[in-house]
């Protein structure tokens, strides 16, 4: 049983990063600039689905700040390659240019870009670049999408972009005999990451070398040299990606292949000069690949006494055009699940194509509409039962396992925590209050919603072995990777997974390394993450990491790990990250991995480096702490094996991911006649494993929440009938400000991990994966109370959309 | 983000400025910039000239001026809301002003640019136009005053011309017994209106029959409308839960909101109704109070 | 805003401008469209204040100008002659903080750090109006302030702790 931690004594008061971050001295990719740099621009469709006819520059090129243009079709002559695209889940490819070739398939789509010299001219020039277009019909919505009258590839011969199954027991049969069976039509509209930081490249193509010094707003400098020497057809080795500071993330500038950083290539190499481009925010409404678009027709059975018997769920997704990344709606098929014991299950799911701009991860990435659907379709049961949400969850979550989260355990410390019997007593009042009669009536009610979950089934969470049937189906479980054939570029088959260090790099003075080239050094996945630690002379060290922070704070908390493991003071430590030279590989920093993969790889090579400061100082003092007695040690003992400095490497790689679980109260007015909800508390209480820093896991949760009540009530990519987007600005497209925004109470339990080095889980989804779910059930819960079986299943809750629900429309 | 191309001119004079915009037939007037700007970066507007007067100090006031508050039309928004003869007097256009956008477009932003934008979706005008404020314009040719009704012509249009200038709002001060609201139903604080309502009570001397009420709402067609049927009936009528529903009914007559991305035609109107109540209920609960009320 | 300004700057013209920023006189050369905010990057490289969206509502831009918090991107740079511009460039005294970025570092009021300038000034301008908001106040002073990293929680814990550094420090008889 685990304990409510204690502050750690090692935790600094401020980040590392603060100072400068406030300061106003970060380096924002929009910062930087290069003498005599030109100046990027797009020229967007303005049809969702259009042949085009031709391109004319003319009027363009005869402005003296004009440079040069580029179209699709130069790209093809150059040999690019079509967007890049994962094949993991498999998937119908995807073929569609950087610039669009012969149609453009969402509105927003680059059709030409152009070079100008002043930055002040670049939309000027932009309108005066004339392009003939033929629009033809768009496929708007999963409906149109499935029948088919209209391709967006046409190669294809339907619109279906990827299907899945996951399978086991009999749900049919026990859902025919279940004396408890709810259905419910869920489902969570487009929406996007939204970070404030617009995306952005500024690229130096470096003639003597032949190399593209490249700065971009990415998640993963690795992944988006990947990307460029994939589809420009050039070794990695040409391209140094580098990102210093980001103003946000949240999945949109992660390994979604965009246009922009390889347009900036080749105008960089053909005029000889630094490109820049900044995204408008038009542009990043228009351009950046959005989340969710996700729909769950679902049926929940429970036995008598609560328990789940079975859950059978069809997911239909709108995938857009198809991004660069395409797990979400897997990871929603897993996630549906919850962290229950499920005997009987029959999941379809299909991803649909259609004229939107791409789908990608946004925060979360399936996984907060998974636990949306499953939580949702689990109050509702609650109700139909007559039982408290809370016990229904008691009743059917996984036993408390070593190094897994005491799942009981964190719902009985929310009712302690929360107060949960004092805030039903509020919400009985407040709801007796209301009448609709009378000038001094009330028109509020009061609501209490609870969701649990965390990002299960990534991973292939062996605990759900607890579920199963006698039968397995024969296709076997979903998360069992080799039966699912097909390119895998995230996951080796689970069972083959351990706890995996890279060989010792050699002795010397220059960082060398031992790649993954087959030499049996373990190769670098979603469940791994590259670290170099060096200690100098003087007895700094320096962390290097694939990890890339924006936001994370992961200059702090890795920059602890070190200074814990090397006993070395937290300010002789600093952190590296984004640049593809001084840190030659890393997967990077997204889907709440890198406490797990890079904190462990930071931990295990911190620990190789003290094992060879021991080997060289030969049982001499070996403290690496730079107390003055313990400087010369270090100093000699470098000298004595003629070193600069000591370095040690490690790729390494966790058994199995691990997420943080928790369970999330939320507790709301809603304004009957407007239809306007108000959260008026909200807590959670989970358990991640080990914090390292905890104002940052808290910190991390408060963002998650937020951006998952934004998802719940306000935020929806709207589009017209012919496809066009029409929330195009931060006024239509409505994020939480600090009116919308509760103040949210965090507990923690401490189950450390077993399988990360620093016993640490994945948190920063986590508030968005549950809050879905949270909010939805309390607003629900409010409604039941104006009339029964009032309910809005599809999000965002919107007071229109509430208030049909009231007047059963 | 970079608007198209423009002249700028800072005249130091009203009558300089005037004379700049009768030269310029595409010039436009800047005060606080807060609704122009926008509209000039996604370049949705073009003008080639832009008049800056913001700096003519003599155009920002608040004066009491015996029967009628003036305003200037270059009071900036923040100054309206803290000013207290408004909060006490005509707490609508407190009411109101409070919800324009927030802290940042309320310091630059100012009341004149604010109403002869004419969005109908905007909350001073509203406010306004129930207040049956009167707009002061001055051209070449001299002053003329417009009252509300008339100044309010079509959607993002005034009755102001080109090479005039709006210098001055006259707010009549409301009689005894007076009481006024202003609502706004929006997704957020600070987004447009999904709907917005502003009312004035006047009592009768016994307190219990409405002397006359002034009801008005935006967000329902091209300018800022006045339910002059609801109005009409409440006239000598008690104010009780019955009387408000009613006239609530009546308010919708004459208004035409539009079905967008934010919200249908029926919900639109179902909100107007709802507003209508609430914001007559909250106008006569301030009835009685020091000029008109400022309890919340 | 007061003062003088220029009379006219030609739309194809490039006018000189000198401005008022954190105490010195900056000199640029700017088209009339110029926005305020690309005068302050592009020109004269300060930075720190950042563009996060096209119509005025994400508020990364905010500087205050005489005492009072603008979105720079809402204000032509040749409106700003002649005013007092404080960016968060001027917050801090060499390395030394200012309470303010103190109290958001202290609190971990910040994460990406992108939207934080335009925060910081907000709050300048907030507490020297209101020196002891309240809760409600300060989520209302903020409002123009978009966040994606905080979910404000953080945010307002570090305004009160501001509010509540500069109340201590008056006190002392510090400025």
């Amino acid at each position: 049983m685990s304990t409510i931690m204690e502050l750690s004594k090692k935790e600094p008061e401020g980040r590392v990063e603060d100072p400068r971050l406030l300061m106003g001295k970060g380096r924002y990719v929009d910062d930087l600039k290069f003498e005599g740099q030109a100046y990027m621009g797009i020229v967007r469709s303005p049809f969702a689905h259009a042949r085009i006819r031709g391109i004319d520059f003319s009027k363009a090129q005869s402005s003296p700040d004009f440079i040069a243009a580029l179209t699709g079709e130069d790209l093809i002559k150059e040999g690019v390659t079509t967007v890049m695209q994962n094949q993991w889940p498999p998937q119908k490819p995807a073929r569609r240019y950087h610039l669009a070739v012969g149609k453009v398939r969402f509105t927003g789509e680059p059709v030409a870009a152009i070079l100008v010299r002043q930055k002040n001219s670049l939309e000027d020039l932009l309108e005066l670049v004339e392009v003939d277009y033929d629009p033809i019909p768009a496929v708007t919505s999963i409906e149109e999408s499935k029948a088919g009258t209209v391709l967006v590839y046409e190669e294809w011969g339907n619109n279906l972009s990827q299907s899945g199954d996951e399978k086991w027991g009999s749900a049919e049969m026990a859902i025919a005999s279940a004396p408890h069976v709810i259905r419910a039509t869920e489902g969570i509209a487009r929406q996007e990451s939204a970070p404030i930081e617009p995306h952005s490249a500024l690229v130096r193509y470096r003639k003597e070398e032949e190399v593209y010094e490249v700065y971009a707003t990415v998640q993963s400098v690795h992944g988006l040299r990947e990307r460029l020497a994939s589809e420009l057809g050039m070794p990695e080795k040409k391209f140094h990606v580098k990102v210093m500071d980001m103003g946000g993330g949240f999945g949109s500038k992660g390994a979604q292949s965009y246009p922009e950083p390889l347009l900036a290539c080749i105008f960089s190499r053909r005029t000889g000069l630094p490109v820049k481009w900044t995204a408008t925010r038009t542009e990043e409404f228009l351009e950046a690949a959005s989340g969710r678009d996700e729909y769950c027709d679902i049926t929940l059975a429970c036995d008598k006494d609560g328990k789940i018997i079975a859950i059978r769920a069809n997911l239909e997704c709108d995938v857009g055009v198809t991004g660069t990344q395409n797990h979400m709606s897997m990871l929603s098929m897993w996630t549906l699940l919850g962290q229950y014991r499920v005997p009987n299950v029959e999941v379809h799911m299909a991803a649909y194509t259609t004229n939107k701009m791409p789908l990608g991860p946004v925060r979360g990435a399936g996984a907060p509409e998974g636990c949306y659907f499953i939580e949702r379709a689990m109050d509702i049961m609650a109700r139909k039962m007559g039982l408290d949400p809370l016990e229904l969850r008691r009743r059917n979550l996984l036993a408390e396992k070593p190094g897994k989260e005491d799942h009981v355990g964190l719902i009985n410390d929310l009712v302690g925590m929360a107060g949960y019997e004092q805030l039903l007593k509020w919400k009985s009042e407040v709801n007796s209050r209301y009448t609709l009669q009378g000038p001094s009536h009330s028109n509020l009610v009061a609501g209490l919603g609870v969701s649990y979950g965390g990002r299960s089934g990534f991973g292939g969470d062996e605990t759900q072995d607890e579920g199963w049937g006698s039968e397995k189906s024969p296709e076997g479980r979903s998360d069992d990777w080799s039966s699912q054939g097909g390119a895998d570029q995230w996951q080796k088959n689970s069972q083959d997974s351990r706890g995996w260090n890279s060989e010792e790099k050699s002795e010397g003075g220059s960082p060398s390394w031992s790649g993954s080239d087959g030499d049996g050094g373990a190769e670098l996945d979603f469940e791994s993450e590259y670290a170099r630690v060096t200690l100098d002379r003087k007895g700094n060290v320096t962390v290097y990491t694939g990890s890339s922070p924006h936001g994370q704070g992961i200059e702090t908390t890795f920059a602890q790990l070190a200074s814990e493991e090397l006993n070395v003071p937290l300010d002789r430590v600093s952190v590296v990250w984004g640049d593809s030279v001084r840190v030659p590989m890393g997967i990077g920093t997204f889907g709440s991995r890198s406490a797990v993969t890079g904190g462990s790889a930071v931990v295990d090579a911190s620990r190789k480096l003290k094992a060879r400061l021991a080997d060289i100082s030969k049982g001499a003092l070996v403290d690496a702490s730079t107390n003055r007695s313990g400087l010369p040690t270090i100093a000699e003992a470098l000298e004595k094996q003629g070193l600069a400095e000591l370095s040690a490497e490690s790729i390494y790689k966790v058994r199995s991911m691990n997420y943080s679980s928790g369970i999330h109260l939320c507790a709301l007015t809603l304004d009957v006649e407007l239809g306007k909800a108000k959260i008026v508390k909200y807590v959670v209480v989970e358990d991640c494993g080990r914090i390292i820093n905890k104002k940052v896991v808290e910190g991390q949760l408060h963002g998650g929440v937020v951006h998952a009540i934004g998802g719940a009530l306000l935020e929806k990519l709207g589009y017209d009938g012919q496809g066009n987007l029409l929330t195009t600005t931060f006024m239509d497209y409505c994020i939480p400000t600090s009116l919308d925004s509760p103040d949210i109470e965090v507990y923690h339990e401490i189950t450390p991990s077993t399988d990360a080095l620093n016993g640490a889980k994945g948190v920063g989804e986590s508030g968005t994966i549950v809050g879905y779910a949270a909010v939805m059930n309390a607003l629900n819960d409010a409604l039941s109370n104006v009339r029964p079986g009032a309910q809005v299943n599809l999000v965002p809750a919107t007071p229109d959309s509430i208030l049909a629900a009231i007047a059963g429309e | 983000m970079i608007p198209k191309k423009f002249d700028y001119y800072s005249p130091g004079s009203l009558k300089e400025a005037i004379r700049l915009l009768r030269q310029n037939e595409e010039a436009k007037v800047l005060a606080g910039g807060q609704s122009l700007l926008p509209l000039m970066k996604l370049r949705l507007a073009a003008p080639t000239a832009l008049v800056d007067i913001s700096k003519l100090a003599d155009l920002s006031y608040i004066r009491d001026e015996g029967n009628y508050l003036a305003i200037g039309a270059l009071a900036a928004h923040d100054a309206v809301e803290h000013d207290v003869t408004i909060k006490d007097r005509f707490t609508l256009i407190n009411d109101a002003v409070a919800r324009i956008g927030d802290q940042q477009v309320r310091n630059l932003g100012t009341i004149g640019g604010s109403v002869c934008h004419a969005d109908p979706a905007a909350d001073l005008p509203v406010a306004l136009l129930v207040a049956d404020a009167r707009f002061v314009i001055e051209g070449e040719g001299g002053k003329r005053i417009v009252t509300a009704r008339d100044f309010f012509v079509d959607l993002f249009t005034t009755a102001v011309g080109h090479d005039e200038i709006l210098t001055e709002l006259q707010v009549p001060y409301l009689a005894e017994r007076s009481g006024s609201a202003y609502f706004k139903h929006s997704l957020r604080e600070a987004d447009f209106a999904i709907a917005n309502v502003g009312t004035i009570i006047t009592m009768e001397g016994d307190g219990k029959r409405c002397r006359e009420a002034r009801i008005g709402f935006g967000s329902a067609g091209p300018t800022p409308v006045r339910a002059a049927s609801a109005e009409q009936y409440l006239r000598e009528r008690p104010l009780d839960e019955g009387t408000i529903a009613e006239a609530a009914e009546r308010a919708i007559e004459g208004a035409s909101p539009p079905s967008d991305v934010h919200g249908s035609r029926e919900y639109r109107l179902k909100m107007i109704k709802v507003l209508t109540q609430r914001s007559l209920r909250l106008a006569l609960s301030r009835v009685g109070l020091a000029g008109g009320g400022v309890e919340r | 805003m007061s003062g003088r300004n220029v009379r006219v700057a030609k739309a194809d013209e490039l006018t000189e401008v000198s401005i008022r920023i954190n105490g010195k006189e900056y000199r640029g050369e700017v088209e009339p469209r110029t926005l305020l905010v690309y005068f302050l990057r592009d020109e004269l490289n300060l930075t720190g204040t950042h563009v996060g969206c096209d119509t005025g509502h994400c508020g990364a831009c905010t500087v205050v100008v005489d005492g009072r918090a603008v979105k720079s991107c809402m204000v032509l740079a040749v409106q700003a002659i002649g005013a007092e511009i404080l960016t968060v460039e001027g917050l801090a005294e060499g390395e030394k903080l200012h309470p303010i970025q103190e109290a958001f570092t202290e609190n971990h009021g910040l994460q990406c750090g992108f939207c934080t300038p335009g925060l910081l000034m907000s709050t300048l301008a907030l507490l020297r109006e209101n020196p002891h908001p309240t809760e409600a106040d300060i989520r209302r002073g903020i409002e123009g302030n978009l966040c994606r990293c905080t979910g404000y929680v953080n945010v307002v814990k570090s305004v009160r702790a501001a509010a509540r550094a500069l109340s201590e420090a008056r006190k002392e008889g510090s400025p």
